[in-house]
């Protein structure tokens, strides 16, 4: 393997969103360290133009298919990596956005939050592009460094401190595993890039590091068993990092499971598929059924995501082109969903000062619109029509359907049943109990502002979904190519009866 | 305008709460204005589509497509055959109705009446939707409106009330409430209808995604699958897949219907929910059921149905006799009128059951005549709880003396039940009873028995309400005076009346939806259906009563009994 740095301006141009937003971080920190006593407000703003500015160079490669690949296959630039740009680099607009309130409660570094958070998401944006393990394992580690310090940014809360240091020692030890198990796969295939390893034969090394890079990803979007980090993590966090937490690195975690089962494993799906008929259900039961019991928000959205997780991984383990599509729109959903659901939580937390299920009493009539948000929010995440979340599940289980994961598919109906209770006691709090005090809320125009993109995204993908599937279907076309063994091959005992 | 027809029904509540959004709860003439209006729109466009229905030509009318997701083959397609029709203009009755009958509602009016103009449109969804997805789209759609119209404005139950000692204050509060039987809240009710309702319907979602997948044509399109899908003779888990679809897709939609043993959701819901509420949720929520196994059990698996439909014929019969006796022994308005409402739709299954041309057409009409009979009485009784408070039968009495109009309409409304000649429900329950009687003799037999259980429950509680001595404490109860008030009743009461003795086009219409349906699925085929014998039929009016003539689903019947009914007259 030669390493010939060979950049012309065209290659350059695939970089271009990366290297603009660099020099945007770049910008902000000198900013924010030139002139000290500029309002921090207005550092948000400044972030939110790079990231917006990316944001249009983005859809600028959409529109005009953009795609090419750098230094060796390592980089790629295709329509599916621009997909998750763009969700990752609208979530953190989303989050900055609604973090602007929540930063005066740090003592120091306020400037550096927002330096902080777009160093993360650019980490996440070469996560999207990594192309073979090395960049993989690089992008991954760059973009957990910037949440492991934001984590703890509350630097006075024993919570937080407390979840900076379980996320830190459980994350370190995530990217042990995945070196160790890089270094098994290249040891057995010679190979880093993807592509290249579709033809390999199953050894039990091959199998073992690939079950170790499975664990480390699986650490990262919080499936059931990597998923011990989450609940206290979130919960101790401040709330805009849950919130940057709960979507972004998810969705930069899936664009490399999609890579890596679909272009690498393709070959090997009536194997895995067993993995992740496993892990899916053991996820969103698991998440279902734990966050029954929770009394504070983050960790009832953190068991939440845990669950949402366990319905992606359905849409992985079709393993079709149609179930990647189907993630991705999900992702699209979980995304507005989520990060509303998140903003109202911060709304709140910031007149009430905490972040019980209780504290929600009565804010049916406390602030009629943040409670009607959150009730649109919680039911597209139990995935009630019209709301986005509805169309996700169906799209993710009418894509399992035809490969005939009967069983996935009950157990994740069973589970929208389940979720439906304690979204709906969240609901009980705000609409049927009267508030203790029933002074009104006031929300602050930029929290509006997240709070109104994502009604309408919710609103919008549910009722008319067509542009959006068409989106995500032109976004995974290049996994036509890799066209995974037909269904016939899946085990028995999946499909009822035959 | 006129091809629009459906687009309005469904989209004028949709609007209408949508425009209740912006406006403040300081204005409740404003608010109410909206939702008048909108029901109002959509009240006329059905009896448009009802008078403008054409039952000579038959088949799906004012059809709407509109393409929505191409990937996954679903398309807004919106229509209506005879079966839905008469369901459409029930639940834009129903839904005017209930403005007014809870024009009164003080707190958080504009959003009550958001959350009713949803639950109605998303119910007319359903019955005009002519693909699974947004059938089911609507009908998952109209349960959650449910949860919050119970949760915010529904009452708790005279067990919970009495809960008041620290130790039923604690269990009031705990959070594991839905676990608690003890504690009727309607918080309780709320959730419990909710988590019900959803359970089945992901049962019936999961028949869809079958169907879906065997019939291997990439669509929802309900008319393309009736025509094409073959899913007959699939062997999976030691029997046929179609009778696992047909079982999952029944027993799904029964729950809402509410077929006995998955009934219990339903009257602990009717009692906790506000008249309003009760009155869709009894009138046309339930229809639901129904209607959704019509359109896609009996269209879509025809020959599963007249095997399988015998396990309706069954548990029709524990329907009537369970709802009638705990009817006959509950002490709350409500649950009375709700367990009464479970027996009755027993009715409905028996005349699906029988699958012949009569009986299912006595079931749709039953479905239509049920709403406005079922309809007026929880009027009635929410009328009465706003007066008194109280829904406790044995705390009240003597109040005819203070409301005469309503106890008046009360007795209609019971007549009306019981199925009194000159109502609608009579056409319906003689099409039933007379339709099913060679197929299920027994089943026929106990449903003559319901209705006397009808009578004996509801004249109780009309005893227990109206007559008897008065207890001082409810002395300041008035009666329904004003046009708001009293137009609900009068309207639901002249519909119930003008259809019992005019039943013609009604009929007309549903066996226009009827007779293709049972021809499919018995393999016989009707005669056309508006010839000059019927006409006369029309004209003569008040002969409501079909032939009573042996019938045997499996011969060609229609035209002896056509014959027979001209011989009649």
């Amino acid at each position: 393997m030669n390493f010939v740095l060979n950049l012309s301006f065209s290659d350059l141009l695939l970089l271009l969103p990366e290297i603009f937003l660099t020099c945007w971080l770049c910008v902000v920190i000198t900013v924010d360290f030139v002139s000290p006593r500029l309002p921090k407000e207005r550092l948000a703003y400044l972030s939110v133009g790079g990231l917006l500015a990316t944001l249009g160079c983005l859809a600028w490669f959409d529109v005009n298919q953009v795609s090419g690949t750098l230094f060796g296959n390592m980089f790629v630039l295709d329509r599916m990596a621009i997909f998750f740009k763009i969700f990752i680099l609208g979530s953190t607009t989303l989050v900055i956005l609604a973090s602007i309130e929540y930063v005066d409660r740090f003592t120091l570094f306020r400037g550096e939050y927002y330096a902080l958070v777009v160093m993360s998401a650019l980490g996440m944006m070469f996560m999207a592009s990594a192309n073979d393990l090395l960049s993989v394992f690089v992008s991954l580690e760059f973009s957990t460094l910037g949440f492991y310090i934001l984590v703890s940014y509350l630097r006075d809360d024993l919570a937080s401190n407390e979840a900076g240091l379980k996320f830190f020692i459980l994350g370190v030890f995530a990217a042990g595993l995945f070196a160790y198990g890089i270094s098994l796969v290249y040891g057995e295939t010679g190979k880093l890039v993807f592509s290249d390893m579709a033809s390999a034969p199953a050894t039990p090394g091959l199998i073992i590091g690939f079950l170790l890079i499975f664990a480390a990803l699986g650490f990262k979007i919080g499936a059931v068993p990597f998923h011990s980090w989450i609940p206290d993590t979130y919960h101790g966090a401040p709330t805009p990092v849950t919130a940057f937490l709960s979507i972004a690195p998810k969705g930069a975690a899936l664009a490399i499971l999609l890579r890596i089962f679909i272009v690498a494993l393709g070959t090997f799906k009536p194997t895995w598929i067993y993995l992740l008929v496993v892990v899916s259900i053991v996820s969103m039961t698991y998440g279902n059924i734990v966050a029954i019991a929770q009394r504070n928000i983050k960790r009832l959205l953190a068991y939440s995501g845990i669950a949402q997780i366990g319905n992606v991984l359905i849409g992985l383990a079709a393993g079709t082109k149609m179930g990647n599509d189907a993630i991705l729109f999900y992702l699209l959903a979980y995304l507005f969903a989520n990060i509303g659901a998140f903003a109202v939580v911060i709304a709140v937390s910031q007149a009430i000062g905490r972040d019980e299920i209780e504290d929600y009493r009565g804010l049916g009539r406390r602030s009629p619109f943040l409670a009607f948000s959150m009730l649109l929010f919680l039911l597209s995440l139990a995935g009630v029509p019209p709301l986005a979340g509805f169309i996700g599940k169906l799209y993710i289980f009418i894509a399992a359907i035809k490969e005939g994961l009967y069983t996935l598919i009950t157990v994740g109906l069973i589970n929208i049943v389940i979720s439906m209770y304690y979204y709906l006691i969240v609901v009980k709090q705000m609409y049927i109990n009267e508030p203790i005090d029933p002074s009104p809320i006031s929300i602050r125009g930029h929290m509006k502002a997240v709070i109104y993109v994502g009604l309408a995204g919710t609103l919008v993908i549910g009722i008319y979904p067509q542009p959006f599937t068409d989106w995500v279907v032109a976004a995974t076309l290049m996994f036509a190519n890799f066209v995974t063994p037909a269904a016939t091959i899946t085990p028995p005992t999946l499909l009822i009866g035959s | 305008m006129g091809e629009y027809a459906l687009l309005y029904i469904l989209f004028a509540p949709f609007v209408g709460a949508l425009g209740l959004i912006f406006v403040s709860n300081r204005q409740p003439t404003l608010v109410r204005g909206i939702a008048a209006s909108a029901a109002f729109v959509s009240l006329v466009a059905s009896l448009y589509i009802f008078y403008g229905y054409d039952p000579v030509q038959g088949g799906f009318q004012f059809v709407q497509k509109f393409a929505w997701s191409k990937e996954l083959g679903i398309a807004l397609y919106l229509g209506v055959d005879g079966i839905g029709t008469p369901l459409v203009l029930a639940s834009s009755i129903l839904l005017f109705a209930g403005i007014f009958v809870s024009w009164h509602i003080k707190d958080r009016a504009k959003e009550f009446y958001i959350w009713l103009l949803i639950l109605a449109a998303a119910t007319i969804g359903v019955f005009m939707s002519l693909d699974l997805f947004f059938l089911y789209f609507f009908y998952e759609m109209s349960v959650i409106p449910m949860y919050l119209l119970l949760g915010m404005w529904g009452s708790h139950t005279k067990k919970y009330l009495e809960m008041t000692d620290p130790e039923g204050l604690k269990q009031r509060d705990s959070v594991g409430f839905i676990f608690n039987f003890g504690s009727n809240s309607k918080e309780y009710a709320a959730m419990k209808l909710v988590l019900f309702l959803s359970a089945f319907a992901v049962a019936a979602l999961m028949g869809i995604l079958l169907i879906y997948k065997f019939s291997g044509l990439n669509t929802f399109d309900i008319l393309v699958l009736r025509e094409q899908a073959n899913l007959m003779n699939i062997p999976v888990l030691g029997t046929t897949l179609d009778k696992i679809i047909w079982i999952l897709v029944f027993f799904g939609f029964a729950s809402i219907a509410p077929i006995w043993p998955l009934h219990s959701w339903s009257p602990v819901g009717h009692a906790a929910a506000p008249a309003a509420t009760s009155m869709l949720h009894a009138g046309v929520l339930m229809k639901l059921g129904h209607f959704s196994i019509i359109r896609v059990a009996f269209e879509i698996l025809p020959e599963t149905t007249r095997e399988l439909m015998p396990i309706a014929a069954v548990l029709c019969m524990f329907s009537i006799i369970y709802g009638g006796f705990v009817a006959f022994y509950a002490k709350d308005t409500k649950y009375v009128i709700g367990y009464s409402s479970s027996s009755h739709m027993g009715y409905v299954f028996l005349g699906m059951a029988a699958l012949n041309y009569i009986s299912l057409s006595g079931a749709v009409i039953y479905m239509f005549a049920h709403a406005m009979a079922t309809g007026m009485l929880f009027a009635m009784a929410g009328w009465v709880y706003d007066q008194t408070h109280t829904r406790d039968i044995p705390s009240l009495g003597g109040l005819s003396n203070k409301m005469p109009f309503i106890s008046g309409c009360f007795i209609v409304g019971c007549m009306a039940s019981i199925g009194m000649p000159g109502t609608v429900n009579f056409v319906a329950e003689i099409m039933i009873v007379v339709g099913s009687w060679n197929k299920y003799p027994l089943q026929v037999i106990v449903a003559m028995l319901g209705i006397v259980l009808t009578l004996a429950y509801l004249f109780k509680m009309m005893r227990g309400l109206f007559y008897g001595p008065m207890n001082q404490k409810y002395s300041h109860a008035h009666d329904a005076v004003g046009t708001v008030d009293r137009l609900p009743l009068l309207m639901m009461i002249t519909i119930s009346i003008g259809f019992g003795i005019f039943p013609m086009h009604l009929y007309e219409v549903v066996r226009s939806g009827v007779d293709p349906l049972i021809a499919r699925i018995t393999q016989v085929v009707p005669v056309a259906k508006s010839d000059e014998g019927s006409r006369s039929v029309k004209a003569a009016a008040e002969i409501t009563q079909p032939p009573a003539i042996p019938m045997v689903s499996h011969k060609p019947i229609a035209q002896v009994s056509e014959a027979s009914r001209g011989g009649q007259e």
